[in-house]
């Protein structure tokens, strides 16, 4: 140990005794600190010997913004504030697909604090979506979902915004919308977009002969297994503040989780160079996929090019829920071929997903989806189908798993069923059937670095999964 | 009357964008003082990414973890990064770090290959010092070193450098192809209890067991697995966006939207496969999404050894479960 980690060694002993919340505050000083204010912040900097190894790979590293967050110092954007800054807020639609016939914001605009409102006409390119643009960044033709929003309001404060959205006066003419995803594949559904299908991704995946295997094998299972609507729920809402500058470079603080494209897709809606735009990705108070595109970034920016103020909206948790994307709903019908001893020979699946008013995330699900949905089984014979459709319901798009949760669902559920009707161990299948280094994958892709065996070994034995056999 | 059950479930993972070029940048300055910087582009999004991605370079470069500092997330300062998606940023930022860290480290190597008097590929970065390998009382401080290359020589201790997952495109008619570099696998088994009489299910206890490549950092990699079920608890059992006739959400808010809290929590264990990917930074790969992959599969599994109903649907409410016992009371 050299003399440097020595010394890091005695700061850290120093520190650990230390009693943070309690150092008494100079009597000097008192007079900048508020004395009911019982929060002091800590004048020693605990070091840990996880940190200070320097064989770093491995180690149980403490994480510098975890000590942050424990002690409030953390900036999120809700904590974030600029001179002169104002506060936005956005209309939803009333209706879940309608046209708009006009939006009249005068009203909001005339009431006092209101600094400016904003509608989708307004902005330069209004669409966005990472593989489709086909979302509005502001509605302004017709609404396709409740979460859809339809003008923008600048005020003093939040409240104001809030209630200048309740004086804009949206007229609308209500189209029949369509819930059902099964109904949105049919062929006699109305086109929610337009063209002559309400599908808009489709993926394929084709390994072998199925029909033929199907045919050949000793047992065949179907079954269908459906999954539902679930929200990231992270704790901090989608957040943001954008701030126009002399000399027209706008400043955005965003809980985006993709910067690089998140200033590509601002750029496009904005019309403006890429070298004009700061995009700062602030501490986020969880992602789990909800916040990899743009929401109201453009909004904010171009209220604040009109007011010449910095402007910050914080999404409600109602927002939230019904303006940011979702889980999609899988629909996936299994039917899997298999040997007495076990072996499965083919897997037929076929998946429809519930896509929502727009396509956001849904070009890698579907593909995730796809790819994944026979499991990490060595199966000869593949056939996977997949389908897309437009709903008008809230946005389907990227959260943790891209839709391998569904299917994982879906294959696990039917391995159970396979092994009691052959009278298997569930363990014992899935260890006849399982990838290993070399494995094909669906794909033909040849595997490397495979630790499932392993995985379902050390699982088993830690839950004592033979030891507890009925 | 509470039935007991057991079940398991296994998954496959992929680590990046599907087929898509997904790139990474960095750079890494190491300071005269043997300290690091390093920017990147990607988001802290509360997982640690930015823990992990020091770490990586701290190896690289013999130093600790807290030698190092993480600029992260500024359009105006950070290289581009495809963000913080796809459980990527271990494997795709992990090896752009690698790569730039190896940079800088051979600017070291050469500024103190002539001062230790052999060729730079006898040199190793270890333990804060520029070493001969085989030869470790010969050594210099990495300050030393630092100091050297940017103020003797004029060779700033700085590297630069990008990488991309390598795929093949997926034929269109047959999907067909390489759509990711690399997987990760895992398994969690779930024991359940569930009141026959009311359809409750409650999950005692889940045992996971992941493969992540080398775990970088052993804590953080828990901490996601265990945040990736209390995710699958609530997909498995509680949550749902209901919708009205009219398309309009019924429950957008957390007093009708149920997710699971920490009363709901299984008891965890927690572990991880032995495993190095070659092609990963230090044999590493991924752990963020995969943790809440089984993780409904297993405790459904589970509802069926207890009381014999499969669940096709989810989420397995009380009120689902309970239907499917009726069911199968009329059915026998």
């Amino acid at each position: 140990m050299n003399t440097r980690m020595k010394n890091l060694n005695k700061a850290d002993k120093t520190a650990i005794t230390a009693k943070e919340t309690s150092t008494p505050i100079d009597k000097k000083d008192s007079h900048k600190v508020p004395t009911d204010n019982p929060v002091t912040y800590p004048r020693e900097f605990p070091q840990h010997e996880s940190r200070m190894n320097t064989q770093a790979v491995g180690q149980r590293a403490t994480r510098p913004d975890g000590r942050l967050h424990g002690l409030g110092q953390t900036q999120y954007i809700d904590d974030i504030k600029f001179p002169h800054m104002i506060h936005a807020k956005i209309l939803r639609s009333e209706y879940a697909y309608a046209k708009i016939i006009s939006i009249d914001t005068s009203a909001a605009e005339a009431m006092p604090g209101v600094f400016a409102t904003l509608t989708g006409k307004e902005i330069p390119t209004n669409s966005f979506g990472p593989t489709l643009q086909d979302q509005p960044v502001l509605a302004d033709t017709i609404v396709r979902h409740r979460g859809d929003g339809v003008a923008a309001v600048a005020a003093v404060s939040e409240q104001v915004a809030e209630e200048a959205l309740s004086k804009i006066k949206v007229k609308y003419e209500p189209l029949e919308p369509l819930f059902d995803v099964v109904e949105s594949f049919g062929d006699d559904s109305p086109r929610i977009h337009g063209g002559d299908t309400n599908v808009y991704a489709s993926k394929v995946i084709k390994k072998g002969d199925v029909e033929k295997s199907f045919a050949e094998c000793d047992h065949v299972f179907e079954e269908r297994f459906t999954t539902q609507m679930v929200e990231h729920v992270p704790l901090e809402p989608h957040a943001s503040i954008a701030s126009w500058d002399g000399n027209g470079r706008v400043s955005i603080w965003s809980s985006l989780g993709r910067i690089t494209l998140g200033r590509q897709d601002i750029a496009r809606t904005l019309d403006i160079p890429q070298s004009k735009i700061r995009l700062v990705g602030t501490i986020v108070g969880g992602n789990f996929g909800g916040k990899n595109e743009i929401t109201n970034e453009p909004i904010l920016a171009l209220l604040s090019r009109k007011t010449g103020r910095p402007v910050k909206a914080v999404y409600t948790r109602g927002d939230e829920f019904v303006s940011s994307t979702i889980r999609h709903p899988f629909v996936m019908d299994y039917k899997t071929g298999v040997m007495n001893d076990g072996t499965l020979v083919a897997r037929k699946i076929h998946i429809l997903l519930d896509g929502g008013a727009y396509c956001s995330w849904t070009g890698t699900t579907i593909g995730k989806g796809s790819i994944l949905s026979p499991g990490p089984y060595n199966i000869p014979n593949i056939y996977v189908e997949a389908y897309a459709v437009y709903t008008n319901k809230t946005v389907t798009g990227a959260m943790r798993g891209f839709g391998a949760p569904q299917v994982c669902f879906a294959y696990e559920s039917q391995m159970d069923t396979i092994a009691e009707k052959l009278g298997m161990n569930p363990l014992e299948i899935r260890l006849k059937n399982a990838f290993s280094d070399g494995s094909s994958s669906p794909t033909s892709q040849r595997l490397q670095s495979v630790a499932l065996k392993e995985s379902l070994n050390q699982a088993s034995e830690r839950f004592g999964w033979q030891e507890s056999e009925a | 009357m509470i039935k007991k059950g057991r079940g398991m479930a296994c998954m496959w993972y992929p680590i990046g964008f599907t087929v898509m070029a997904n790139p990474s940048a960095a750079t890494v300055k190491v300071n005269t003082d043997g300290t690091a910087t390093v920017l990147t582009g990607t988001v802290e999004t509360g997982q640690g990414a930015l823990t992990v991605l020091g770490q990586i370079v701290a190896e690289a470069l013999g130093i600790a973890t807290d030698d190092v500092h993480v600029v992260s997330a500024d359009t105006d300062t950070t290289p581009m990064d495809y963000g913080a998606i796809a459980s990527r940023t271990t494997y795709v930022t992990g090896n752009a770090v690698l790569s730039a860290a190896e940079k800088a480290r051979q600017i070291l190597f050469e500024g103190a290959g002539p001062l230790l008097g052999v060729p730079v590929d006898q040199l190793k970065a270890v333990d804060r010092k520029i070493e001969v390998l085989g030869f470790p009382s010969k050594s210099l401080g990495i300050d030393e070193v630092s100091q050297h290359c940017e103020a003797v020589i004029g060779t700033p201790s700085i590297g630069s450098a990008s990488y991309n997952p390598p795929t093949v495109e997926m034929d269109p008619e047959t999907g067909q192809g390489k759509p990711f570099n690399t997987y990760v696998y895992a398994t969690q088994i779930a024991d359940v209890e569930v009141d026959d009489e009311t359809g409750e299910v409650e999950v005692k206890r889940m045992v996971a067991v992941h493969d992540c490549g080398t775990p970088i950092n052993p804590m953080l990699v828990e901490g996601q697995i265990e945040g990736g079920i209390s995710m699958g608890v609530g997909f498995a059992l509680q949550e749902e966006i209901l919708f009205a006739d009219d398309g309009r959400q019924i429950n957008p808010n957390l007093t009708n939207y149920i997710m699971p809290t920490s009363l709901d929590m299984p008891e965890l264990e927690v572990g991880l496969v032995d495993n190095y990917d070659p092609t990963g930074p230090f044999g590493a790969k991924g752990a963020g999404e995969p943790t809440a992959v089984p993780t409904a599969a297993a405790i459904c599994n589970a509802i069926y050894d207890a009381v014999g109903v499969r669940i096709t649907t989810l989420p397995a409410t009380a009120e689902r479960v309970f239907g499917a016992l009726q069911e199968l009371k009329k059915a026998s």
